[in-house]
């Protein structure tokens, strides 16, 4: 899932930072907002990154997935508290039926459970109806629909038997027949689903615990037709309630729950550890537990920084500027800070970020060397201490935790020496092309234009590379306009992060294969006969050390050929007040919201103490 | 005969010499005289730097990051090389060494190690040239259009009035983000943004001076002379109303400048170059660390200008409005 370049913090643990709550307990003369205090409601209050929508098939971005998960459910999801991360049923009854040849899933999907009330149900006078197996032929299709240009399509491409006909029947100008049948993707019956592969997929159970295999009632997209992106239809905990593009959103429990009697429990069963964390005392306990979300569009660190210390919000991450204040040299919580009662919560990520190099511009695309050149100049000290500490340097497209992941040292680590030699063997002596006689200049472009540190970072950067006579200019963009930038090719260097969609190295070596170039998650659009071959092999095989020794062949491919300059590995370091219980840092936080309870007299008693 | 005749009569100033001598009387005026020649020079050596690292074709030293310099104090006397070597020196290395002291970071660095004092100079640079080339997009568009409204009255008077009336009810700052929008990011949107929304107060004061002047009688005798319309406006009008363009000039170049300072700091101004807007956005982060300085050196630098044209503004006024003139 592409994350924009400098703001990871907030991305590699959205759950925390989009559960933020605001309260209203000793309002002094500004206007606070309601935490139903009064009328023993729950109410969140809480940071979200802009949301282009709640259409599934374009959760593309993390506040849209987010967002998305909080109304729509799919048929697994990942058990919350167990690590190494797992799978477990949803909406399904129970776990698959893998056929022995690994081709043939068949899912039981669970009786009793309803959309939520929505006028488009005009056969129903607007009550929502239950959900069937034919939801899921429809939802993936629609995925596969040419026309909905998803952002998603790569998770099923050449999987699934006969959903690629489907796509190009999809093409044409009339629109699309959703009764063509697909032999792969059947409802054998109101609630059996069965999904014919066309090679062994092992991550497809990772895949279906995604936004692109939500539930998504037939009814609503017609009903609704363009509009359906802001009209989201579901079955899952909340419904939204009020949606102001760019400024505020609101979810609000979904009634059907109570209603049809539909009851999710708080897990069991945890990691060691957690028991002891408090984190299984509400085992067995409905969720969700909060009544109402409500996230505001905060673009600036500092207001949100302050809003968390006076007790405002309850989660935070920490940006590079305060984290002097923050975390100690021995990398633990200041002591006043600690005194307040306030959580650090330290994980490492399931993300990389990156330099990409546009593998189609004529000058950086053709010219390995240049790119290795550049590499070498990157200088990992200086930029790590930059994000003071607070991030990695990885070494391949592989980040640590993941099959596949080599510890060794860098083929091109940085040595300004080494990158002048292959920047004039590149055909640039000193960084002067001898074309124009002047420096190389190369344009890199960003989103998030209005980020300090963004642009500071990128500052650095252009620095490093002046010291070997190569010229960076940045093209600051808004982030749409910079996701329509990559997918029409048209930049020559681009910053962006990759968070891993699931567990795999799989997840990250797709970014490199040639049929996924843009507007496919491959941005480089790099393309190379050797690895798309041992990509296609690799990525059919279940989990063995031969699929290792893949991946890590691999991995060194790209090092060697440099479509990227990989720039770091966020340490997620997280900072909760205690009076939110039950919160875990999680690389895959859909929908886990549910799960989430405020100790309200805890943050009453918090909020006289230490509050504003 | 005729320069006798001149020298003869005392009062015979022109009103531009008239004005400077009552300009000159006033001791506040003449100090922000000063201090906005001070800001242009700074604006010029800071162009001079950055065409001399442009053509040379090598990162300018404002732009050179040093990581190991990171967020140091203001401090006229830090050795540069931190103090080890000085006992070793002769006395006159010891001389040369404190001067070279005197000029490191004297207001600090910031963030990248890069010195504030030099950022700032470059943010002169940056708010010159907005000030400047907005003006020449605003002024002609004023200044003509309000010459043919006042002087030509009817339907173009209509027609114009309605075009800046329109503009006007438009929020400024919304205006020129959405112009910026459009054209893109950067120098130009800036220029465009700001340009295209200035010229509607100077049009209307010059549509009320022509309006007034249109009667007079040195511009009946041009028409009874069968004089181009054209003419009539551009060579004799203008000339007497021109000291409206001045003091708006005045007035509007601080108010450029904090526009695109706002820009700027809210990401869709300047990209790439240092810009007051930039620094106070970057240096906001670290306020409440104690990192003072690169939001103090951008602020007073705007103070100054500011303040410097204002009244400077005001002055000039005074001084070439007929109105305010007394006996002396």
């Amino acid at each position: 899932m592409k994350a924009p370049a400098t703001q990871w913090w907030r991305l590699v643990a959205p759950a925390g930072l989009l559960l933020c709550g605001l309260t209203c307990t000793g309002c002094g003369g500004t206007r606070r907002l309601d935490t139903g205090a009064a009328s023993g409601e729950m109410v969140m209050y809480g940071a979200t990154a802009r949301i282009r929508g709640f259409d599934p098939v374009k959760a593309g971005d993390v506040a849209s997935a987010m967002a998305i998960s909080k109304i729509y459910e799919g048929l697994l999801q990942y058990s919350y508290l167990v690590r190494p991360y797992r799978v477990e049923p949803l909406l399904a009854d129970g776990m698959p039926e893998v056929s022995a040849d690994g081709l043939v899933y068949t899912f039981h999907i669970r009786p009793g459970i309803y959309f939520q009330d929505d006028p488009c149900f005009t056969n129903t006078a607007g009550r929502g109806r239950e959900l069937t197996a034919a939801d899921f032929v429809y939802s993936i299709k629609r995925v596969a629909d040419a026309k909905n240009a998803s952002t998603g399509y790569w998770a099923f491409r050449n999987r699934i038997v006969g959903l690629d006909e489907f796509r190009k029947a999809s093409q044409g100008q009339e629109s699309t027949d959703y009764d063509l049948p697909v032999e792969g993707l059947r409802a054998l019956d109101r609630y059996t689903l069965q999904i014919k592969l066309v090679e062994p997929y092992p991550q497809l159970l990772w895949v279906l615990t995604m936004q692109y295999a939500f539930a998504v009632p037939r009814e609503a997209v017609e009903y609704y037709g363009e509009s359906f992106l802001n009209h989201p239809v579901g079955t899952g905990p909340y419904v939204l309630k009020a949606w102001r593009r760019n400024y505020r959103v609101e979810f609000e429990r979904n009634p059907k729950w109570s209603e049809t009697g539909r009851k999710e429990t708080y897990p069991r069963e945890g990691a060691a550890g957690d028991a002891a964390a408090g984190l299984l005392e509400d085992a067995g306990r409905p969720v969700p537990f909060i009544d109402r979300i409500v996230q505001f569009v905060v673009s600036d660190d500092s207001t949100r920084w302050l809003m968390f210390l006076t007790g405002e919000f309850s989660t935070s991450g920490i940006s590079r500027d305060n984290w002097d204040a923050v975390i100690t040299e021995s990398r633990k919580l200041d002591r006043k800070l600690e005194e307040m009662g306030i959580v650090l919560a330290k994980t490492p990520t399931l993300s990389i970020y990156y330099l990409g190099f546009n593998m189609d511009d004529p000058v950086v695309g053709g010219n390995r060397k240049l790119r290795q050149a550049m590499t070498c100049a990157f200088n990992t000290e200086e930029w790590i201490h930059f994000y003071n500490d607070r991030i990695k340097r990885p070494t391949g497209p592989i980040p640590p935790g993941v099959a596949g992941y080599e510890e060794r040292p860098a083929l091109f680590p940085y040595d300004l020496e080494r990158a002048r030699r292959l920047l004039a063997e590149a055909g640039y002596p000193g960084g002067r092309d001898p074309r124009t006689g002047r420096r190389l200049e190369l344009t890199l472009d960003l989103g998030q234009a209005q980020s300090p540190e963004m642009r500071q970072s990128t500052e650095l950067f252009a620095d490093f590379m002046t010291r070997i006579g190569i010229v960076i200019k940045p093209s600051y963009n808004n982030w749409p306009t910079f996701l329509g930038k990559l997918e029409r090719r048209q930049v020559q260097m681009y910053r962006l992060g990759w968070v891993a969609d699931y567990p795999d190295a799989e997840n990250f070596l797709q970014l490199f294969y040639g049929p996924n170039s843009s507007p496919g998650p491959n941005h480089s659009n790099y393309s190379n006969p050797e690895f798309d071959r041992l990509y296609e092999r690799a990525r059919v095989m279940p989990d063995c050390p031969e699929r290792t020794r893949l991946y890590a062949r691999m991995a060194r491919m790209i090092e060697e050929d440099c479509p990227w300059i990989f720039t770091s590995i966020p340490l997620d370091y997280v900072l909760r007040h205690s009076w939110l219980r039950n919160y875990k840092p999680h690389d895959f936080p859909y929908g886990m919201v549910k799960y989430l309870r405020i100790d309200a007299a805890a943050r009453r008693a918090w909020k006289m103490r230490f509050g504003g | 005969m005729n320069t006798e005749s001149v020298e003869s009569l005392p009062e015979s100033m022109t009103l531009w010499q008239d004005a400077w001598r009552r300009l000159r009387r006033r001791r506040l005026a003449m100090v922000c005289l000063a201090v906005v020649g001070l800001y242009t020079l700074a604006a010029m050596y800071g162009e001079c730097v950055y065409w001399w690292y442009r053509l040379h074709d090598e990162t300018p030293p404002y732009k050179r990051v040093n990581l190991a310099e990171q967020y140091q104090p203001p401090s006229f006397l830090r050795s540069p090389f931190g103090g080890r070597e000085t006992g070793r020196m002769s006395s006159l290395e010891r001389f040369l060494h404190g001067l070279k002291a005197l000029g490191h970071h004297p207001l600090g660095t910031d963030g990248l190690g890069r010195d504030v004092l030099q950022r700032v100079i470059q943010g002169t640079r940056i708010a010159y040239q907005v000030g400047i080339v907005t003006s020449l997009i605003a002024i002609p568009i004023g200044v003509v259009l309000g010459c043919l409204a006042g002087y030509f009255g009817g339907r173009v008077d209509d027609f114009i009035v309605w075009l800046y009336s329109t503009f006007a009810c438009i929020p400024g700052l919304l205006f020129i983000l959405a112009i910026a929008m459009v054209v893109g990011k950067g120098l130009l949107g800036v220029y465009l943004g700001i340009g295209l929304t200035m010229w509607v107060g100077l049009c209307r004061l010059i549509r009320g001076e022509v309006i007034k002047h249109k009667e007079r009688p040195y511009v009946t005798a041009a028409r009874a002379l069968g004089l181009g319309h054209f003419r009539i406006i551009f060579r004799h009008i203008l000339p007497n109303v021109f000291h409206v363009v001045i003091v708006t000039f005045t007035l509007r170049f601080p108010y450029a400048i904090g526009t695109e300072v706002i820009m700027s700091f809210l990401g869709i101004g300047v990209q790439g170059e240092p810009s007051w807007g930039i620094m106070i956005s970057n240096a906001r982060l670290r306020l409440w660390h104690g990192v003072w300085w690169e939001m103090a050196a951008a602020t007073a630098a705007i103070f100054g200008i500011v303040l410097a044209f204002n009244l400077l503004g005001d002055a000039l006024r005074d001084a070439l409005d007929p109105r305010l003139r007394t006996g002396r």
